[in-house]
């Protein structure tokens, strides 16, 4: 008992010591990761005075909430079709959806850049939100396809036979019921589009940029303590977005009336 | 609802994102870099520097898999005993929803030449060692960003598992081990499988690692498909890669048996 | 027409592609106000009549008529009829009073008269004040309650019920056989019961079709059919009871167990292979001299109210005796029953 503690503890001290490094240094007047010299808070007042920074921090918040909205809505009729497709036709359908899932983001993002390329589609907003868009439907149709399954057939069999038709069936039973599903959908779409790198990587152009990618040019010229006191209010926001979720889904859980 | 027109943006996304990407890679992979009509790229792709690189690519995917399933079976099993469960592994879910750039960038600063690592060496008497810039630290960002993607459906699989096969088990007189080998592994089988593909895919063509942590010296599949359409320029080539990839990548979702998505759960 | 006839199945076959049919050319009417069960085994086709008279599934063959009228296209929300499901199918996201005031409300009845007819429906069931619970804090009695509840607040002309009871244990089963039998009383209209269970059917129904196969076997009242089981399948469904085969010697003549007997069946044609049912509360323990069977006692069971014994006669036969009398063991005794506890059958075929 006590060694698989240990382990345990262990597992947690790996998997949470970068992120606190992290903000731990962010408070550190001396400029580098290593060596504390005394508390400031310059560093978040850097990265409220970079415009251009918290412009891009708009975009990824207007991509992601668009995107997931967006996908949310495709993605829940999406399941429905595979719901009520014929047997023969669920598997296909099931393994076409699943395609961008299991895909490397590497060639999900090539793979579109040649699309836009091709279809004339200039590279910036509308090539990243149609990215985004695109890779968070299989996620939404994942997240409501077992709840739909989970659902009894007898209860759209009881709402007909109660008088319901086709669009009371869809509103007053099928919605309800996947809700749960569907909160799950569009908050994992929502997290997927905030942390997505590769695909944005691929097909943003040069005057549009979402955070991630960001990030990635500041690392690559090295150390600077704005990004971590940029990482300690994403992992604040987070942690929000976290909370809202949870609170949500107890709500809903509980309103349905199951465990 | 039998009626499909609601369904019509999904059907468009299928076509449009799903199927047509699919089609242009594998029709971009035979144009050469002035864009005529050939087989170079692949003839490229079967010489040394590329096998070379493929082999390394699937080492690295492998190690990272396997070192993630050795740590991460574990752990999943020891959460399943703990009080309050949902709430630990909410807790392991947690840091994938942190930025993977603001991860391996922490990794920047815990691994540099003065970070928190090697001063934990120095205390020990091991002496400062180059930590960034190496395969180790590769592997190991790696392992740190992927378990719990590892974790996660074999955490479900041994919740899924009937706690009466156990006490059946040990019943007809199968100790911990045997039980263990017997009966809960081969249950959390479909766990272990989701979660492998869950790794090895994505560590086949991880590119920005590669760059920031292993500072090129590791080039993955991935990394030469970045560097042959952002930076070459040359399409064709990376597209080929890219054919490749999707190849190793559906084989392999045929070797493990994807069975996860099956009609029913 | 009979215009008390409500629903017709006119040569009604149902099929799943290729496979055997599940129902069989199957024709039947059912009239207003009665009590009708559907009983059969597992699997031979009682859901599918109700799916069909319900609109769910439409037939491959054959009309369906309601009131007079052909309705196989007309969809399950069109249709004057309310099922009790088998699951009870209650909308797990919506409490009991909106569960019942679901169909009402996509009638889009006002809300004044919805709020007095959920109360009325729940008073019905024996509900009231359980409105505003969730369907998961209800027990299973209740939740079929509400399922009833839910189905009879539209006012059906038919109320199908698809193994409500199946769910329930036998005190509260047996109770609710009781109430479903006198609220189809009090509402007047006409109920399609399914069960697999004889006891219930013969229990609840003014009539019973016992299914078996996709075909309807037999049809009539609990006693005809328990007195008058038409072939061997009705006879062994139907409670227990003693099959051998026989001969009709001659009319009012049957011969079985290598001995004649005098029997009040006739119309077979001389020396007929026939089937012989004889219920085992009809045979009387006697002594070896007085009765008709001499038998061997193999076991004895005490069942409660009376004994059950098997015995086996010198031809190997088994017969089943429930008697309030005991007797041991290995021991000879004869048995005695009337000529009118003799049922023949003609073998195979049904109706
Ligand atoms: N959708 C379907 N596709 C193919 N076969 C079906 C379908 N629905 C029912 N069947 C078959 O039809 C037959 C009759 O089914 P039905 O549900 O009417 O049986 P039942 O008499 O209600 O049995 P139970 O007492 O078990 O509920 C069964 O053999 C079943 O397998
Ligand atoms: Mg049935």
């Amino acid at each position: 008992m006590k060694v698989s503690r240990l382990y345990l503890a262990f597992v947690f001290f790996v998997l949470y010591m970068p992120i606190f490094y992290l903000i731990y240094y962010s408070f550190n007047s001396g400029g580098t990761m290593h060596h504390f010299e005394s508390f400031t808070l310059d560093w978040y007042k850097e990265v409220f005075a970079d415009t251009r920074l918290l412009v891009i921090v708009l975009h990824t918040m207007i991509i992601a909430l668009l995107s997931s909205s967006l996908a949310t809505i495709i993605g829940v009729f999406g399941a429905i079709a595979i719901y009520y497709a014929k047997h023969r036709w669920k598997q296909t359908l099931l393994t076409l959806n699943n395609i961008l899932i299991v895909s490397p983001d590497v060639i999900i993002g090539a793979s579109f850049l040649i699309l836009f390329t091709i279809a004339g589609i200039q590279l910036g907003f509308t090539s990243v939100l149609l990215s985004h868009i695109a890779f968070s439907i299989p996620i939404v149709v994942l997240m409501v396809l077992p709840k739909l399954q989970e659902m009894s057939p007898t209860l759209i069999d009881a709402a007909r036979d109660l008088g319901a038709n086709e669009w009371n069936v869809l509103t007053k039973v099928v919605l309800p019921y996947i809700t749960p599903g569907i909160f799950a959908g569009f908050f994992m779409a929502l997290t997927y589009s905030l942390d997505d790198f590769a695909v944005t990587f691929f097909v943003t152009g040069n005057g549009f940029s979402t955070l991630s990618v960001e990030i990635y040019s500041r690392a690559r010229q090295g150390i600077s303590l704005s990004v971590n006191a940029l990482s300690t209010l994403l992992f604040l926001f987070t942690l929000f977005l976290v909370v809202v979720y949870y609170v949500m889904t107890q709500r809903t859980s509980v309103k349905g009336g199951q465990k | 609802m039998r009626r499909y027109a609601y369904a019509i943006p999904y059907w468009l996304w299928i076509g449009l994102f799903v199927i047509a990407p699919i089609i242009l890679i594998v029709y971009y992979s035979f144009f050469d870099i002035e864009g005529h009509f050939s087989l170079v790229n692949y003839e490229t792709f079967f010489t040394p520097v590329y096998l070379r690189m493929t082999f390394n690519s699937f080492w690295y995917a492998f190690l990272i898999t396997a070192i993630s399933l050795l740590i991460a079976y574990p752990t999943a099993y020891l959460l399943t005993k703990t009080k309050h469960k949902q709430l630990w592994l909410l807790l392991i879910i947690l840091p994938t929803w942190v930025n993977l750039l603001l991860k391996a960038y922490a990794f920047l600063g815990l691994f540099g030449t003065y970070g928190a690592v090697n001063a934990l060496f120095e205390a020990l008497g091991i002496g400062t060692k180059q930590l960034l810039f190496t395969d180790f630290s590769f592997v190991f960002v790696s392992v740190y960003i992927f378990i719990p993607f590892m974790i996660l459906p074999i955490f479900n699989a041994l919740e899924k598992l009937n706690p009466s096969l156990i006490d059946a088990a040990r019943d007809l007189g199968a100790n911990e081990w045997t039980t263990f080998r017997r009966v809960i592994f081969p249950l959390t089988l479909d766990g272990v499988k989701a979660g492998c593909q869950a790794v090895f895919i994505p560590s086949l063509s991880l590119f920005m690692l590669t760059r920031l942590i292993a500072g090129n010296r590791v080039i993955t599949l991935g990394t030469a498909v970045e560097q042959h359409f952002l930076v070459t320029q040359n399409w064709g080539m990376g597209a080929t890669i890219a054919v490749f990839l999707m190849i190793a990548m559906a084989s392999i979702m045929a070797l493990t048996g994807n069975k996860k998505w099956g009609v029913r759960q | 027409m009979d215009d008390r006839v409500i629903i017709r199945f006119d040569h009604v076959t149902k099929q799943y592609d290729d496979d055997l049919p599940v129902l069989d050319d199957v024709s039947f009417e059912i009239e207003r106000g009665k009590f009708y069960t559907l009983l059969g085994p597992s699997g031979c086709g009682k859901t599918t009549i109700l799916r069909l008279v319900a609109g769910f599934i439409e037939p491959t063959k054959g009309d369906i008529y309601f009131h007079g009228k052909r309705i196989n296209n007309v969809p399950a929300n069109k249709r004057q009829v309310n099922t009790v499901f088998q699951d009870y199918a209650l909308f797990p996201h919506l409490n009991v009073f909106e569960n019942v005031a679901f169909g009402l409300r996509i009638k889009k009845m006002p809300k004044a008269d919805i709020e007095r007819k959920v109360k009325e429906a729940l008073r019905f069931v024996n509900l009231e004040g359980y409105e505003q619970r969730a369907i998961h804090e209800m027990s299973g009695g209740q939740r079929q309650r509400v399922a009833i509840a839910r189905a009879i607040v539209n006012e059906p002309d038919v109320l199908l019920l698809d193994e409500p009871l199946s769910a329930l244990d036998l005190k509260l089963r047996t109770e609710m056989q009781y109430e479903l039998r006198e609220l189809q009383r009090r509402l007047g209209i006409t109920f399609i019961f399914v069960t697999h269970d004889q006891e219930e059917a013969l229990a609840m129904s003014d009539e019973i079709f016992v299914l078996n196969k996709g075909k309807i076997q037999q049809r009539g009242t609990p006693k005809d059919i328990y007195d008058e089981p038409v072939n061997r399948f009705v006879a062994d469904f139907i409670g227990e009871s003693n099959i051998i085969t026989g001969t009709m010697i001659d009319d009012f003549v049957v011969e079985f167990a290598n001995q004649q007997f005098t029997c009040v069946d006739h119309g077979f044609a001389k020396n007929e292979q026939v089937d012989i049912v004889i219920r085992p509360e009809d045979l009387e323990l006697t002594t070896v001299e007085r009765g008709k069977l001499r038998v061997r006692v193999d076991s004895v069971l005490f069942r409660g109210v009376h004994y059950e014994l098997c015995c086996y006669d010198t031809h190997g036969n088994e017969w089943l005796v429930h008697s309030t009398k005991k007797a041991d063991i290995g021991e000879e005794i004869g048995l005695h029953f009337e000529p009118e506890a003799i049922h023949v059958m003609k073998q195979s075929g049904g109706e």
